[in-house]
Parts: C-alpha cells; sequence; structure tokens
C-alpha cells in the first residue's frame, strides 16, 4: 500500500474520495462486514506524525490520534498525570482491541445500536428516517435527552474521561467556509446531541490529529467504573469518570463524566459542584442524589436512571477513597 | 512480512482481513474465525509478539511485520510450554477457540515470566490476560490451571505422560482440521438468501441467474426473519455474496404472530392454518413430538404424570384454603443459543461415480450419512461423511440441516464441491435454541412435609417449532407422588429451537428446583435435607450427604445478608435419563505395529476419541503411541449420534468388547504375545499385522426406567444419573451484578472412563448454566420478530473470569448393572445450575429470581429499585 504520508495530503484525499478514514480499523471493518459501511477507504497507518504522546512545557501532553487505547493505558507518564484517562482506556474493550484501536478511532468510532448495525433495518444513522429502537427493544438506549430522535448511546469510553480533562480536540482538513468547530476545539464539541444521522460532527476529509489534554492538576484522585453483567470485557449499561483534586484533605476541584447513557459523553456539574469540600467518600451518596433527576427514560429503559445514579456513587467513593494523602 | 520465522509476501485487498490473508490465502488454518467481530479471541495471532484480534484486522497492517500464527508457536525445541500444559491440564474441549487461547497464553505467560519469574499468576490475572477470548465449552478451569503451570515453567520439558486427550496435541497446535478448514480444489461458496419477513407467500423468486437451489417448502411460505428460502453458489465467497444480493424476492406479507405471551389469544394470526402445514413444524426435541391437539397457535397438552386429578384437586384445595405448603408459582426462562464456536459448516462434493461426499459439523457422523443416503436415493455406503473434528454441537448439529442439503444440491447443479458455512449472525438467528418457557409450578406438601402433589404446566416458545417437553420431565423427580404434567407449545413466527444439552431440562429444572427451595422455606427445613427426604434414590442420597458435609454448606449464614455485597448459597438438584445404542461397534486392526481402533463417532469435544483410546490402551496394556483411533467416518463402524447422554456408555463398552476379542485373536496366533496380565507385548505387534477383532455394545441387565417409555427419546437405561450443585455467589446489590465465586458439582453416573474428561465436561456444564443464570438472552425486534443479537457482544456467554472456581466429585458407585459400568454425564452436569445460581442469589438478597437472565436491571428492580 503507498499510503499518503502527510496530514494534508491524507486530508484532501478524503475530501477528494469521499473515502472514510481506516486507523485500527476495529470499529470499520467490523461496519464494513455488517454491510453497513461501503465506499472507498484511505488507510492513516502511514502518519507516523500522529502517534505517540508528546509532552509540552506545561507538562501537559498531546496525544496523537493514532496512538493506541494500549499506550495510553500502559504510559507510566500518562498515568501520573492523567489517573482517570489511563484507568478508562485499561477498562475498555479486550486487550487485543486496545492493542489495535486508536485514540482517534474510539472518539468517531459509530455506536453500537443493534438495529444501526443489522443490515435489515434503516434508520437515521443509516440515512433513513425513523428509529426502529424507540418502538423496539431500547433496554440499553439513552436515559437523558439530548433532543435527538436516536436513542443509541454514544459508544466511546475515552470520550468519557478526556470529557473529564476538558481536552481539546485537533482538527485538520477543514474545508473553507464550513460552520461547526475551529481546528481546535473542546472534545466535547466533536459530538453534537440533537444530531439524530451520526454520531460525531466532523465532515469527510476531517481528520483528528490529536488531543491536547490540559496541564495535570496535583494532588489528583480518579476512578473508572462501568456496569456490566459480566466481569470483563462487555460494553457498559452505564459508565462513569471520576476526578477528584485536593487540598489539605479536602476536595477543591472535580470532574464527574458519564457514558452510555445520551447521544454524547456528558459531565455532571451538579455532582461536580457538590463534591466541593468533601472529605471522603461519605460524601459520594448525597452528591448524586440529582442525578436521577436528569433522566428522562424511555419505556423500556427505566432501570438506567438508578443505575446511572449508583455506579456515579460507585466510582466517587472510588475516587474519594482513592490516596488522599496527596 | 516475516511469518512464523520466514519470509512471506502477499498483496491483499483493502478489505481483506488479516484472518482471511493467513487462513485463505496462505492455508494456516489454525487461526479460527468465529465470532469476526473481535469479541473471541479465536482468530489470535502474535504481530510483533503483540496478540491482535485478525478479524478486523487489515492485511495491509501487516505489511513489514512479524507474523506468529499457532502453527508458528512452536520452538526448536518442540512445543511452547503453555501447548504442552494446555494439553497436560485439558484446557480444552472442541478446540475450536483453542489456538486463540494458546497464542494469546503464549505472550502472556513469556511476559509474566520475564517479568516475575517463574511465578503463578492470580486467577484474575490470568483473567484480565485472557479477557478477549471466549470458550462455548466452558474449558475455563483447564486453561486457568494450564496457563498458571507454564507460568511456573512446569512445562518446559516434554512430559512423559500422554495428554488426557488423545488429540490434544493436534488442537493445541492448530493442525486439527474442522469442516470450516476443508476448502477442496475448485471449490464453490455457497450463500443461503433467508427471509427478510416474519410471515409472508413468497410468490416469486427471481435467483438473477445464479446457480442456485430453492428451499422453500409446498406452501411457499416463510414463518420467521432468517428462514431461508434459497442458497446460491459461486466460484468466490465475493461472487457468492454478490449473487445473493441480486435475488429478487416478491413477499405477500402475511399477519405475524411475534409475542409469545399473546400468539394464543383469540384473533392472534396463526402460524400454521392447515393440518399439512402442522404436520410439517419442525421439532425442537429429539425425536418425534409428543402427540397433542392444535388451537390456533397453542398445541397441547400432551399430559403425563400418575394420579393426575388427584394431584390437581389437591392443589386446588390447597389454594382455596391457603396453606402455606402449598407453592405456586410462574418461572420463565427465554431462548438460549447454543452457539458453538465452529458454525455449522458443509463442504459437499459429488465424485465421478456419483457418490456424494460430505464434510461436515455434526454430531450425528451415521445420522447424517442415512438420512443423505434416504434424500438422495443412494445405497448408504455411497455416501461418504466425515467430521474429523467438531467445534461443539450441544444438540444444535443433528441430523440433515440445511447447510448439508444446500451445499449437496448445489454441488451437483455446479459441478464442482461446494463449501457452506454460517456466519455468526446466522449461527445466533437459525441455527436452532434452547426455546423458552413458561412454567406454572405448583407444589403441596403434607402434614408430615411430603410431597403431596405436582402439578406443572409448561407454555414452551420454540418459535415456529414444536415439541416443547419440560413438564413431562416431571416424571424423573421425586418420588411417586401424585402429579400431573402438561406441555404446550405456543406458536409464533420466530425462528425454531432445537435440542440443547438436556432438552428442556435446564427450563425445568430452573423452576422446579426454585420451587422445592422455596418449600424449604416454607416448611423451615434445610434444603439439602428435605430434598434428600423427597428423593428416595440411594446414589443419589449419596450426594446429598456430599454436599451436606461441604464446609461451604454446613458453615453458611442464614437469611438474607446486609451490606452492598451480599454472599449467599444455593443448592439444585437434578436427573437424567440416558440412553445406549445396542448396534454400537467398534472395529480394531494391527496396522504398523500399532492397534489401530476405527468408528464412525464423531468427536464434538466430549471425548470420544480419547474414551476409546484410553480402553484400547488400558484393556491392551500398550503404551501410548502403539494404539491409533480414528474417528469421524461414516464407511467406519456404527456408532450413534454425541446426543442423549449416550455416546461415551455405547463405544466405551464396544471398545473393550473389541480390545478382548483383538487379545483373543492374537493368542490364537501368537500366544507367546499375551501375558499373564492379559497385556499385548508391543513389539509382537509387527508380526500381527492385519490381525483383526470386533466388539460390540452389550445389553445392560435389566429393563426399562419409567413405567412408560419415554416419547421421542427410546428406551432410556435403568436408573437415572443424578447431579447435585452447590453454587456460591456474591451479589452487588448497588449495580446488579451477580459474581458466581465457587460450585461444587457432585455428578453420580458411574465410573468415568477418563476422569479428567469427565471433570472438564462437567466444569463445562457449570459454566453453560452459569451463561444461562446470568447472562444469555436472545432479544428479538418485538416489531418485525427479526433477532437483534446476532453477534458475540450482544448475545453474551460466560468469559474465563465470570467462572467459579469449580470442583467435581463424582459418585461412582450404583452402576454395577450397566456394561463399562459408567453413563453419559453430558446433560446432568448443566441442567440444574442455573437453579443453584438462584437459590444463591435468594439467599444472599432474600429475593427471588423467578426469569432467567438474572441481568442486573431485573436483580436491582427485584431487590428493590429506590
Ligand atoms: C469487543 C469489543 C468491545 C469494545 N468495548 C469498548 C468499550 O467498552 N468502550 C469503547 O470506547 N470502545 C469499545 N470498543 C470499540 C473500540 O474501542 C473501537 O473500535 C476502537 O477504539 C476504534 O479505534 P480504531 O482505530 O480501530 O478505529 P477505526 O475502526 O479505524 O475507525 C473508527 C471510525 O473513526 C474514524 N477515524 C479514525 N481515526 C480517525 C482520525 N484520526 N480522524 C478522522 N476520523 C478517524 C474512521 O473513519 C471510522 O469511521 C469495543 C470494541 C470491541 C470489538
Ligand atoms: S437508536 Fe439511533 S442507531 Fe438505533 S435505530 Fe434508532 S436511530 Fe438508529
Ligand atoms: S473471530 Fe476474531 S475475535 Fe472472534
Ligand atoms: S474448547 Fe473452547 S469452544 Fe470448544
Amino acid at each position: 500500500m503507498n499510503a499518503p504520508q502527510n496530514v494534508a495530503a491524507v486530508a484532501a484525499a478524503l475530501r477528494e474520495t469521499g473515502a472514510e478514514a481506516r486507523a485500527g480499523g476495529t470499529d470499520l471493518m467490523a461496519r464494513r462486514r455488517e454491510g453497513i459501511a461501503g465506499g472507498p477507504v484511505t488507510d492513516l497507518a502511514g502518519l507516523v506524525e500522529l502517534r505517540g504522546v508528546e509532552w509540552r512545557a506545561d507538562g501537559s501532553a498531546r496525544i496523537g490520534a493514532l496512538t493506541t487505547v494500549a499506550e495510553v493505558a500502559a504510559d507510566a507518564r500518562l498515568r501520573a498525570a492523567y489517573p482517570a484517562l489511563a484507568l478508562t482506556a485499561a477498562a475498555l474493550a479486550t486487550p487485543q482491541i486496545r492493542a489495535v484501536g486508536t485514540v482517534g478511532g474510539n472518539l468517531l468510532q459509530r455506536n453500537r445500536c443493534a438495529y444501526f448495525r443489522s443490515p435489515l433495518f434503516d434508520c437515521h444513522q443509516s440515512g433513513g428516517d425513523t428509529c426502529p429502537a424507540r418502538a423496539g427493544d431500547h433496554a440499553n438506549g439513552t436515559v437523558v435527552d439530548l433532543g435527538s430522535a436516536c436513542v443509541a448511546p454514544h459508544p466511546s469510553s475515552l470520550a468519557v474521561a478526556l470529557l473529564a480533562y476538558a481536552a481539546e480536540a485537533e482538527v485538520a482538513g477543514q474545508a473553507k467556509g464550513t460552520a461547526g468547530g475551529g481546528p481546535r476545539r473542546p472534545v466535547a464539541d466533536l459530538y453534537d446531541g440533537a444530531d439524530s444521522s451520526r454520531d460525531h460532527v466532523l465532515a469527510p476529509g476531517e481528520l483528528l490529529t490529536a488531543v491536547g489534554l490540559p496541564a495535570p492538576a496535583e494532588g489528583e484522585t480518579a476512578a473508572y467504573r462501568r456496569a456490566t453483567s459480566r466481569s470483563r470485557a462487555e460494553w457498559p449499561l452505564v459508565e462513569a469518570v471520576a476526578r477528584v483534586v485536593w487540598r489539605e484533605g479536602a476536595v477543591v476541584d472535580a470532574a464527574v463524566a458519564v457514558g452510555a447513557v445520551a447521544r454524547t459523553p456528558l459531565r455532571l456539574p451538579e455532582v461536580e459542584e457538590a463534591l466541593i469540600g468533601a472529605t471522603g467518600p461519605e460524601a459520594a451518596a448525597g452528591a448524586v442524589e440529582g442525578v436521577v433527576g436528569r433522566c428522562a427514560p424511555l419505556p423500556r429503559n427505566g432501570y438506567k436512571a438508578a443505575l446511572l445514579r449508583d455506579t456515579v456513587r460507585d466510582v466517587l467513593e472510588r475516587a474519594l477513597a482513592a490516596d488522599q494523602g496527596i | 512480512m516475516t511469518l512464523n520465522g520466514a519470509a512471506a509476501e502477499a498483496s491483499p485487498g483493502s478489505d481483506t482481513t488479516a484472518a482471511e490473508l493467513v487462513r485463505d490465502e496462505l492455508g494456516l488454518t489454525g487461526t479460527k474465525v468465529a465470532c469476526g467481530a473481535g469479541v473471541c479471541g479465536a482468530c489470535t495471532l502474535l504481530v510483533d509478539g503483540t496478540p491482535t484480534a485478525s478479524c478486523l484486522l487489515p492485511a495491509t497492517a501487516l505489511a513489514g511485520r512479524t507474523v506468529t500464527t499457532v502453527e508458528g508457536l512452536a520452538g526448536p525445541d518442540g512445543l511452547h510450554p503453555v501447548q504442552r500444559a494446555f494439553a497436560a491440564h485439558d484446557g480444552m474441549q472442541c478446540g475450536y477457540c483453542t489456538p486463540g487461547f494458546v497464542v494469546e497464553a503464549a505472550a502472556f505467560v513469556d511476559r509474566h515470566r520475564a517479568e516475575h519469574g517463574d511465578t503463578r499468576p492470580s486467577r484474575a490475572e490470568i483473567a484480565d490476560a485472557l479477557a478477549g477470548h471466549l470458550c462455548r465449552c466452558g474449558a475455563y478451569e483447564g486453561i486457568y490451571a494450564a496457563v498458571a503451570a507454564a507460568c511456573a515453567g512446569e512445562h518446559d520439558t516434554e512430559s512423559p505422560l500422554p495428554p488426557p486427550r488423545a488429540e490434544a496435541e493436534e488442537k493445541v497446535t492448530g493442525r486439527a482440521r474442522y469442516t470450516t478448514d476443508v476448502r477442496p480444489e475448485g471449490c464453490w461458496e455457497a450463500v443461503l438468501v433467508r427471509s427478510t419477513r416474519a410471515h409472508a407467500r413468497v410468490a416469486a423468486v427471481d435467483a438473477g441467474g445464479a446457480v442456485h437451489v430453492d428451499l422453500l417448502g409446498a406452501d411457499r411460505t416463510v414463518r420467521y426473519v432468517g428462514q431461508p428460502l434459497l442458497a446460491v453458489a459461486a466460484p468466490t465467497p465475493a461472487e457468492a455474496r454478490a449473487a445473493a444480493e441480486r435475488v429478487a424476492v416478491d413477499y405477500r406479507d402475511l399477519p405475524a404472530a411475534l409475542d409469545p405471551a399473546a400468539a394464543h389469544h383469540a384473533g392472534a394470526p396463526v402460524v400454521y392454518p392447515t393440518r399439512e402445514a402442522q404436520n410439517a413444524a419442525p421439532s425442537n426435541n429429539e425425536g418425534p413430538p409428543l402427540p397433542g391437539r392444535w388451537r390456533g397457535n397453542l398445541r397441547g397438552p400432551s399430559g403425563f404424570g400418575w394420579r393426575g386429578g388427584t394431584a390437581v384437586r389437591r392443589v386446588k384445595d390447597a389454594a382455596k384454603r391457603g396453606d402455606r405448603r402449598l407453592v405456586a408459582e410462574v418461572f420463565r426462562t427465554g431462548p438460549q443459543v447454543h452457539t458453538a464456536l465452529e458454525p455449522h459448516a458443509c463442504v459437499a462434493r459429488w465424485d465421478e461415480h456419483g457418490d456424494l461426499h460430505l464434510h461436515t459439523s455434526t454430531q450425528a457422523v451415521v445420522g447424517v450419512a442415512e438420512a443423505a443416503a434416504k434424500r438422495w436415493g443412494l445405497p448408504r455406503e455411497r455416501v461418504h461423511v466425515t467430521a474429523e473434528h467438531v467445534g461443539g454441537g450441544f444438540g444444535a448439529k443433528g441430523g440433515l440441516r440445511v447447510e448439508v442439503v444446500a451445499a449437496a444440491e448445489l454441488a451437483r447443479a455446479a459441478g464442482a464441491p461446494v463449501r457452506l458455512v454460517f456466519d455468526r449472525a446466522e449461527e445466533l438467528t437459525d441455527a436452532g435454541h434452547r426455546p423458552g418457557a413458561r412454567v406454572e409450578l405448583g407444589l403441596l406438601a403434607d402434614a408430615k412435609g411430603d410431597l403431596a402433589a405436582l402439578t406443572m404446566d409448561a407454555y414452551n416458545d420454540g418459535g415456529m417449532s414444536t415439541g416443547g417437553m419440560v413438564a413431562t420431565l416431571g416424571l424423573l423427580m421425586y418420588g411417586n407422588a401424585p402429579r400431573r404434567l402438561r406441555d404446550f407449545d405456543v406458536l409464533t413466527n420466530r425462528p425454531p429451537g432445537a435440542p440443547f444439552r438436556g432438552p428442556g431440562g435446564a427450563q425445568f429444572h430452573w423452576a422446579l428446583e426454585q420451587g422445592v427451595d422455596m418449600m424449604a422455606e416454607r416448611l423451615g427445613e434445610d434444603p439439602l435435607a428435605l430434598r434428600r427426604r423427597w428423593d428416595g434414590n440411594r446414589k443419589r442420597r449419596a450426594l446429598y450427604d456430599w454436599a451436606a458435609a461441604l464446609p461451604v454448606w454446613a458453615e453458611r449464614t442464614r437469611g438474607a445478608g446486609t451490606g452492598r455485597f451480599r454472599r449467599g448459597v444455593g443448592v439444585a438438584a437434578a436427573n437424567w435419563i440416558y440412553l445406549t445404542d445396542p448396534a454400537t461397534v467398534v472395529d480394531l486392526v494391527v496396522e504398523d505395529g500399532a492397534v489401530v481402533a476405527r468408528s464412525a463417532v464423531q468427536d464434538i469435544g466430549t471425548g470420544s476419541r480419547s474414551v476409546i483410546t484410553d480402553v484400547v490402551r488400558t484393556e491392551l496394556g500398550l503404551p501410548a503411541d502403539r494404539v491409533r483411533v480414528g474417528v469421524g467416518r461414516s464407511g467406519w463402524s456404527y456408532a450413534p449420534g454425541s446426543n442423549g447422554s449416550r455416546t461415551t456408555a455405547s463405544i466405551g463398552p464396544a471398545a473393550r468388547d473389541a480390545a478382548r476379542a483383538l487379545r483373543e485373536e492374537v493368542r490364537r496366533r501368537a500366544p507367546g504375545a499375551v501375558s499373564g496380565s492379559g497385556a499385548l507385548d508391543p513389539e509382537a505387534l509387527k508380526s500381527l499385522e492385519g490381525t483383526q477383532a470386533g466388539g460390540r455394545r452389550r445389553r445392560d441387565r435389566g429393563g426399562y426406567l419409567t413405567p412408560v417409555a419415554l416419547p421421542g427419546m427410546g428406551a432410556p437405561g435403568r436408573g437415572l444419573t443424578g447431579a447435585v450443585h452447590v453454587m456460591e455467589v456474591e451479589v452487588d446489590t448497588l449495580l446488579g451484578q451477580v459474581r458466581p465465586l465457587r460450585c461444587w458439582a457432585g455428578i453420580s453416573a458411574g465410573r468415568m472412563y477418563n476422569d479428567r474428561l469427565a471433570r472438564n465436561q462437567c466444569e463445562g456444564g457449570v459454566v453453560q448454566g452459569i451463561g444461562y443464570a446470568l447472562y444469555e438472552q436472545r432479544r428479538d425486534d418485538p416489531v418485525t420478530g427479526a433477532v437483534l443479537t446476532t453477534n458475540l457482544e450482544d448475545y453474551r456467554i460466560p468469559g474465563i473470569g465470570d467462572t467459579p472456581e469449580i470442583t467435581v466429585h463424582f459418585h461412582e458407585e450404583g452402576w454395577e448393572h450397566v456394561v463399562g459400568g459408567g453413563v453419559g454425564i453430558g446433560e446432568v452436569s448443566t441442567i440444574g445450575v442455573a437453579a443453584a445460581v438462584g437459590n444463591a442469589v435468594h439467599d444472599a438478597t432474600g429475593w427471588r429470581p423467578r426469569e432467567v437472565p438474572i441481568r442486573p436491571d431485573r436483580l436491582l428492580e427485584g431487590i428493590g429499585l429506590k
């Protein structure tokens, strides 16, 4: 394969051919086999510049889009600086998928709704104008309504963690005069919760090149949790990330983000505020009280509201119990 | 790239996966593809030393990399230690998942030893490392043991002992050939075109000029989404898929019955409107279905029992007076899919003499040959069925199925061999399933606490198939108190079921054994003590006594726990019948200085090859390298299908009989070659070339088991096999997860032919029962009837991390009347497990689960979602 070798050229080629980019391919190859993705493919593998972690002068990290999930999980410096991110990376999918799947592919993967993935159905996400999951099986559907007709939760676990760090996405190859986010934007702005037709807002030809994190916080403890039926290797019913920053035995800053409950990953500011001043895990139960009120369950996924609250409670208890000595 | 140490070149297309490249283009078929979705790990390769799922990896990503497949794991000094360890600890059954496990485990073991020296990793570390693998046979206990031992450096040299499983080395090296690995020269590929409608008359089908075979029945009606209506073939897989795309079907939609809870209501669309259509309905059971009257979509009841009127009257009266000793409950189960990792597959070829050659993944080699001979009007010996290795069956691979019919018809039409392999979505939709059931249970105790009446009505949900037999199994349990047992089929426009490891048994025990626990609670009696009292059988009483003495039982805390994580212990008993097939024959012949056994019997992972090998070796006192066993060819001597717990009990005695006959023959020819103990002199075999003998399966002493022979099951042997499972779980009451911690499986089925293999099968039975209890649920779209759980992410089978520590106990006495002293364990070792989980969850939380799987949402709702 003579894959083009620089970002500008690849972006231009993508725009010209309308090809879909392929990073690790763990999502794209599955969709092509299922017959729900077609058309040309352009490999990103040749873009060595998008691999690996760069440490910037302020001590912050910039993670190339082609860095694998396993590299994020195993990188000692990332683990120390951004524990919530590394914990999340280590907990998602399976070792084989983490070894190949990339940060960019994880953030931009398509949703796992069984109707979307089945060749037997058309829906908003595949060019149609209905949502068969609404009338059908949506036991794992969204429980927080962001105004979309589609009820498939966003699949990306890394997005949840990056949201908790208020990370920034770097995007190349934008066509002139396009609306939407600029070349640098919050990771949250990769998504539009009201949009029923796609799982991220990048236009064909736009490339995610890196995610930039803010300088690490001193005295951070963190946790990642997901609710599943089996012990491992299962997509979450609900997932949650918590980071808390301590000064002198009390929480001075907190970030809590959740996934698998809405069309995008979500921050829970009301929970974060309630944590300020907390001194230990006892604070968790009170902090999550309002979470259920945010939820607007579908007819057959009502369990998710309380499960969301309790998963958040669990992740908070762990983050608050994790070595507060620092 | 560098492939297994040598340079290799290829120029794959952009959509070609690494798995396709190594298997189809480079012929390294050790790597398997079971899910195609990155979930099961069967396709794992080492890419620059890192385990990678090759089914999702673009082949182009291998450029310039160092790639190791299972075939390349062995080094100059022989097998990788992990391969030896898997063989020694029997970390496998059917072996289809084994190459993937072995490749991943090799990387883990090497890394672990480099970082921690020769130490044993914890179970959790092993589970983390192998989280991306699934083994449907549930051979996880052996895998844990193998990986830990390899890490500890226990398998750095070759073992002097042969492995417990005869074909272990073939399986750990990827040499074992399955039907999916067979691709003869000039082979065409076939694809099934399946209905996209739940119920429709097919007015016309346009095959678009493709080589095809029509698969629709006489009434030209499709009755579920996914029903095969046509098969096409073309020289390559891509062309075949394209041809299938071009097929145009003109459907005339009919109203469909999709909800089993409403299908029998007046006005519901009727699945089988005519007598002919009813008679053509497929069966989800072994043998012909029980007789039953049809009323719309309700078929039945098929009534059984004794003093049924008395039982019903007693239960009614007890209900009227509000008797606490009446347990009247409704339990539910949903469809459970077999999910063998090797999909249904067949490669068919007609030779120049008009003989039919079938390679197929079947659990009934002879059955397929007989049925094929009948269908195509050939003498049986002109149909040649081969199933050398079979990647799991669990009941779904019996008889002449659509993949065989379609492949053989297409091979004739194409004038070329034709290969048809189900993909995972087809497998999870249309390969059969254990039907769901709604079971209405009535269990009444009298003043003394004895069983006074048992009533059970089971409404079986086998989609558009009939044959549910759940309540009928009440014939087998708890003595002879009055009972009325009625089975109904509720027909819907959903895929047909198939026999599944103890057909009806898992549904039946889920209900009955929880009911018995509820009774024990009402009577204030220990659940084991109650079962022991109700069950008069001596062999099973020994199991109850064994269980009662287990520390986990004796020391358990009574009553529901408090706090977030709560532990509980549950028990369940189970009985099953055993069958034998007196027509079974094993033939032995001396060839190249070794005794060679040949039998048509298939080995689906249950160890039939090993049973014959062990019996012949032991009986003739021969070293491992002097006994060879060939199985899985219809031309070899007759053996039954692998179902009904009858294979081992049939071939074991036949093999012994043959060995004895061979010894006599040798004694006649060369008296000096037989020692005083009856052993053959291995050196003398060379001069005995061609000596032959055959052995038969002789009849057991005694007659039938039940007052009536069970319809459709043949004449069961005398004596029921028994199991008592004790399960310990931990329930996370915050997030709704149930974690099985430890399980004890007590089994009474006589003497075990091969101890390690028998334990392995019982361990797998526990794992499958846990899957049934906690995770497995086929989901169907309520609007269209399409199956939604078409991949292994959504259809959840247990992984290695979900496996409790399992202890298997065999109570071997009491089977002296059986020739060979031992009978089958396949079914009895799994059917009671889910109820043991249910009882343990109740013990932990005080909440009684009534429906499987005990999903987090159900558990949280049950224990009181705030
Ligand atoms: C069994 C299993 C379990 C899983 N569990 C989880 C889980 O728990 N949590 C989770 O988050 N994920 C999970 N995943 C998904 C997995 O993490 C993703 O498939 C993977 O991260 C995608 O990365 P990739 O590089 O392979 O993406 P690809 O398949 O290469 O690409 C995915 C999409 O992103 C686009 N894309 C990729 N890179 C770029 C880029 N730089 N710029 C623009 N577009 C780009 C592609 O065009 C494509 O549309 C699971 C997957 C499997 C198979
Ligand atoms: S939830 Fe979204 S992806 Fe699923 S069917 Fe509805 S629109 Fe399609
Ligand atoms: S076949 Fe690749 S992971 Fe299952
Ligand atoms: S041995 Fe693992 S799937 Fe059969």
